[in-house]
């Protein structure tokens, strides 16, 4: 299989991340549960992995590094601490549904800082406009899901240092692709899945929260932690972590961290850059054939959408998988983004790559494409 | 043997003591709290230290700010709080 579908996640790992997963679950119990050597080994292990974590996006704190789920869990409890029920958000209007269906449920009155695909002076314009003293928050992508679209984030936290409103950074498609240091941007809260950019195990996710940022728990339950007490603790990662830790997640975790650390980030955003400017390039040469890429590569990373003029994206996304390769299609849990392209009707089909992808894949899925076109 | 009990609010917390605590040349172990120190507040861990090391420990843990919340002293008559 040719595997384009890293943007949901990267389904192939580095062999370190699954000889640990494999090793966990042989080896580590829960953290915070016992003093025998597995509960330890959880421990040391979970502390490693925040560790890592701190180092890559300088939060500051390892204890302010929070496992999740996913980025959407993450995303949840950000949403949730700060903004409460009919309040007021700005978001982009590149925004997934795990930051508009959280504001939703809240009944939050959202404004959207809208602006033409690849133009970030336009977003940043608009945030200029909407942002307020006395939002509740501002929600922001670093990177699109749909279009690899990188978004201002760093004027954006910028702004809202400026204006004392609370930033929530949604960085699932830049964590481990793109730098992001948490401090120097001042925001509330980063939400990260695990299982993209970082290499861990599908299951995982990252929340870093501010300092002196009040944290909302979602979940209540054991945590190892003040048991006579029947309020969640008030201090973190305990707060956040109700119940058994994912410790094969969280051990493969770390060593998918480190493989980031290991490679570079900007060794790595080159790789997933320059095969996603290839298959643009590639796509772009073919008739009937709209590429949603950026000429510039410095403002796109691996993800790119395109849509053919004669065929409806999903039957595209199923003649490529016909020939065994993976893309993924329709509308990408991101109606706002398809809004914003003027995609919504439509769809796409989106390709984005990992670093495990070669240029010789590129070739055969732009060729695939070809055929499958002057055949239909 | 006497020894010194540094209390952690966490797991996380009592690891990271022990791990500065390391990097500084002591030795800390961290172990369960024994259930009669922690009434009132139920489960914690603690990091175990010799006597001769706590005073340099507490100056390396409070650097950090990784305050422990209680600390114990161990003697021959048992356990006894020490003021912070």
């Amino acid at each position: 299989m040719i595997y384009l579908d890293s943007a949901a996640t990267s389904f192939q790992k580095p062999a370190a991340v699954q000889a640990a997963v494999s090793r966990a679950m042989e080896e580590l119990s829960s953290p915070g549960r016992g003093g025998y050597d597995a509960a330890m080994k959880a421990a040391e292990t979970a502390l490693t992995c925040r560790t890592e974590l701190q180092e890559l996006f300088h939060a500051g704190d390892p204890e302010r590094v929070a496992f999740t789920m996913n980025a959407t869990h993450g995303l949840n409890i950000a949403i949730k601490s700060l903004v409460p029920s009919g309040g007021s958000a700005v978001v982009s209007g590149y925004e997934h549904n795990a930051v508009t269906r959280p504001l939703a449920a809240l009944g939050a009155k959202v404004t959207v800082a809208s602006g033409c695909l690849f133009h970030p002076e336009q977003i940043l314009d608009s945030f200029d406009r909407a942002v307020r003293p006395g939002l509740d928050a501002v929600i922001c992508n670093h990177v699109s899901n749909v279009f690899g679209f990188t978004l201002p984030i760093e004027q954006i936290a910028e702004l809202c240092r400026e204006r004392k409103v609370p930033l929530i950074i949604d960085a699932s498609q830049s964590a481990g692709i793109l730098p992001l240091n948490f401090e120097a941007l001042g925001a509330a809260f980063l939400a990260m899945p695990g299982h993209k950019g970082l290499y861990g195990p599908q299951g995982t996710g990252v929340l870093i929260c501010g300092r002196d940022v009040p944290v909302r728990t979602l979940l209540e339950g054991g945590t190892g932690s003040l048991s006579m007490q029947q309020e969640m603790p008030d201090f973190l990662p305990d707060r956040l972590e109700a119940g058994t830790h994912n410790m094969p997640g969280i051990a493969g975790l770390l060593e998918g961290v480190r493989f980031v650390r290991r490679r570079g980030l900007a060794s790595i955003c080159w790789e997933e850059r320059t095969l996603a400017a290839m298959a643009a390039e590639g796509l772009r040469q073919l008739r009937g054939v709209q590429v949603f890429a950026q000429n510039d590569l410095y403002a796109q990373t691996g993800v790119l959408s395109f849509l053919p003029d004669s065929m409806d994206a999903e039957k595209m996304g199923a003649a490529l998988s016909e020939r065994n390769i993976a893309v993924r299609t329709g509308l990408h849990c991101a109606p706002l983004a398809h809004k914003s392209a003027g995609t919504l009707k439509t769809g796409t089909v989106r390709v984005s790559v990992s670093v495990f992808n070669t240029k010789k894949e590129i070739f055969q899925f732009v060729d695939t494409v070809e055929e499958i076109l002057r055949t239909a | 043997m006497e020894h010194y009990l540094l209390i952690a609010r966490s797991v996380t917390q009592a690891q990271r003591m022990e791990r500065a605590l390391s990097r500084a040349g002591l030795r800390g172990t961290v172990s369960r709290t024994p259930m009669e120190l922690t009434e009132g507040k139920g489960c914690t861990y603690a990091v175990k230290i010799a006597p001769s090391a706590v005073e340099a420990a507490l100056q390396i843990t409070n650097q950090d700010g990784l305050q422990p919340v209680q600390i114990f002293f161990a003697g021959p008559n048992g356990y006894q709080e020490v003021a912070l």
